[in-house]
């Protein structure tokens, strides 16, 4: 059948409605993405290559001197390293454990109940007040942590070489250490992430078929790891991508617990000088606009390029 | 290959027994179905046999050994899920190799990528394919090999689950309601499929069904259960004509048969004011019930036993069945007739039915078969 054949003039003219509508219909949504998304991430992009600062009436533009500046200067270097810690410390365990606390509730009865909600209070408290009460822990005299160690001088918990040379010296500063900062916050982004991830993980728990199960058994599958790897595990594919792209991003972001620790630039020899504290420090508390939006517009590659991979995964790895 | 026996079996999930004590003895290369309505305990039982659940008391055994204890994994036997419970991220192929693979290679051998590289692991994946392929051919699947289960139609996806079943010489296949996700034409090419392959492989199936049309056709014996016993076990002949309680009678059977009150005295039987041409035993007396197939019923002019109104014809072409009032009994009676005698059958007609006295099947008030004198004089006297 010829399909022109049937497109008479009323059919045309129908359809350039039905076309104009759905433009009507979707402007507004348009607008408002335009406005409040692409503008601004142009406008950070332009002003990337300029030296502008907030209050001033004109640029110079300086071509990719800001972007140079990112991949030569020694703090930048430690920028990335800080950044990259983090993200590579902070997601396998936050993932990792928020899958075993799921597998692990999933498995109990009613108490399961009590451990879901423990885990998830640190995702639903504001982390820059828990930053607080970390800080007030970890102080090298007085702090919950260090006073625990040293409960242990003079015990037989003493063979461990760091809590002898904490007895015999002294025990870490944390939050003043240069070694140590970057792992206290990787810590503190773990205990406060791996809930979130735990709750994704439940969810994707429950559209596992039981049947399934029970058909690994009859296959032969004796041990419960072996039923994880056959069931659990590619039916929570999709979660995972999920968990890991939104694990890596939150990771990427992270601000307030360095803001809240060392509010004057990113930790003991800029160990924890974090991409967005970055952002912050120079856009905003030095009026480094170009340079800035320069870090901003790094940040931003880096977040489309795991957005890409998710994407890509879902549609072709994880899917069907 | 093996038999099976149950032993007693009972099941009671918190105040409620689901399994009241089943016994049944499954010989070697038997194809025996469990038939039920829903609720009866058959998938339980099923279930139990094949180690997906404890029984509370009573034991299963398998070529004589107790298994009870022993975990499904180890039992060796197959089973066919009513979902299919396919693996969705596996091919046709992987899914199913799975149980050659978790029997046959070592867990070193299963891992991914490396598993491949370690020593012995070529040759039996080699056996693995060829077994598969074999598996795949025997259900005309070999061309779906590679697809995924989410590619694939139901009839075709119980054709996978089907292969992963048979893919290795199991002791006994275990099949729940493998048919009852498909549509009627495809159950009916299935249902023949499903005969035809244990008569091939001669082994032990298990065949869990709620439909006594998939129970009469497949099986050598069918185990009729309702509220947690079996009522009765024996061949699709002697279940469909010698009901041994009247809840067999109408579970069996379609169109369902008909039941209808009779008084009993002095070895006669009547329906209201009508004498039946039955003979009941002599000490039968007062109410009790009988059963007529519809095939037992016949149109009859002059020597009708029984009037009534025609209310409703069903013509399936080769036959036809006519829903018929009889005044002084609540509920219709079904009859067979032939295409032939569609005229006489139109709606509101008044019609004469008549029967052998020897086509009645009588139930006594607790619904227990009593032997008609006229079809087995030997047993009657005995009841």
């Amino acid at each position: 059948m010829d399909i022109d054949e049937t497109h008479t003039p009323n059919v045309v003219y129908a359809e350039t409605a039905q076309h104009r509508t759905a433009w009507w219909l979707t402007a507004p949504a348009l607008c408002l993405m335009i406005l409040i998304l692409l503008v601004p991430v142009v406008i950070a992009g332009i002003l990337s290559f300029t030296d502008y600062s907030l209050g001033n009436d004109t640029f110079n533009w300086v071509g990719a001197k800001n972007y140079d500046r990112l991949f030569s200067s020694s703090t930048y270097e430690k920028m990335f390293i800080a950044t990259f810690t983090y993200v590579v410390t902070v997601v396998p365990l936050s993932v990792g454990l928020g899958l075993g606390a799921a597998l692990l509730i999933n498995s109990m009865g009613r108490i399961g109940d009590i451990y879901k909600t423990i885990y998830f209070l640190p995702v639903m408290a504001t982390l820059l007040a828990m930053a607080i009460a970390w800080e007030f822990m970890l102080h090298p005299s007085i702090g919950m942590v260090n006073r625990t160690l040293e409960m242990s001088c003079g015990t037989v918990l003493e063979f461990i070489p760091f809590l002898k040379n904490g007895c015999a010296e002294r025990f870490p500063l944390w939050l003043g250490d240069r070694d140590y900062a970057i792992w206290v916050i990787c810590f503190i982004g773990v205990w406060q992430g791996f809930g979130f991830n735990m709750v994704l993980y439940l969810a994707g728990l429950t559209s596992v078929h039981r049947e399934l199960y029970h058909a690994a058994e009859m296959d032969g599958a004796k041990s419960a790891w072996e039923g994880f790897r056959l069931v659990t595990w590619p039916a929570l594919g999709p979660t995972t991508v999920f968990v890991v792209t939104i694990s890596c991003i939150r990771a990427f972001q992270v601000f307030d617990t360095i803001e809240a620790f060392w509010p004057q630039g990113g930790g003991p020899n800029k160990s924890t000088y974090v991409m967005m504290f970055a952002i912050f420090e120079k856009g905003i508390q030095q009026n480094l606009i170009g340079i800035g939006s320069a870090i901003t517009v790094l940040f931003l590659v880096f977040v489309m390029f795991l957005t890409l991979i998710q994407r890509w995964l879902v549609e072709r790895k994880v899917h069907y | 290959m093996a038999d099976l026996q149950i032993d007693h079996v009972t099941k009671t999930f918190g105040d409620t027994q689901v399994l009241k004590g089943i016994s049944l003895d499954i010989a070697d290369g038997e194809f025996v179905s469990l038939v039920g309505p829903s609720g009866c305990g058959k998938s339980t039982l099923l279930r139990i046999i094949a180690g997906l659940e404890s029984q509370s008391s009573g034991a299963i055994r398998i070529q004589g050994q107790d298994v009870s204890g022993v975990r499904a994994a180890d039992r060796n036997l197959s089973m066919v899920f009513q979902s299919y419970a396919l693996y969705p991220h596996l091919t046709v192929a992987e899914n199913i190799s799975v149980p050659l693979k978790m029997r046959q290679l070592s867990s070193l051998q299963r891992l991914p990528v490396i598993g491949a590289f370690m020593p012995g692991a070529h040759e039996k994946n080699a056996e693995i394919a060829a077994s598969v392929k074999h598996a795949a051919q025997t259900l005309e699947i070999d061309r779906l090999l590679n697809r995924k289960p989410g590619q694939l139609s139901g009839g075709q996806r119980q054709r996978v689950a089907l292969g992963r079943a048979l893919v290795r010489e199991p002791a006994a296949f275990l099949l729940d309601e493998p048919l009852s996700n498909l549509d009627a034409k495809l159950r009916v090419q299935t249902r023949t499929e499903i005969a035809e392959l244990h008569r091939r492989l001669g082994a032990t199936f298990v065949y869990v069904t709620h439909d006594q049309v998939e129970a009469m056709t497949m099986s050598s014996r069918i185990a009729v259960m309702m509220g947690g016993e079996i009522l009765q076990c024996d061949v699709p002949d002697e279940v469909y004509n010698n009901p041994l309680d009247i809840r067999v009678a109408e579970f069996i059977g379609s169109p369902k048969i008909n039941i209808l009150p009779v008084e009993a005295s002095n070895g006669g039987l009547r329906f209201g004011d009508v004498v039946l041409p039955t003979v009941a035993p002599k000490m039968l007396k007062g109410p009790i019930r009988i059963g007529l197939r519809p095939e037992g019923l016949r149109l009859a002019a002059e020597d009708a036993v029984l009037t009534g109104q025609v209310m409703h014809v069903e013509n399936l072409g080769s036959e036809i069945f006519a829903q018929i009032n009889l005044p002084g009994h609540d509920g219709r009676i079904t009859m067979r007739a032939s295409p032939a005698q569609r005229n006489s059958l139109h709606i509101g007609a008044n019609i004469g039915l008549a029967f052998e006295g020897r086509a009645a099947l009588l139930f006594d008030p607790n619904g227990k078969r009593v032997f008609n004198p006229q079809v087995d004089p030997v047993q009657s006297e005995v009841a």
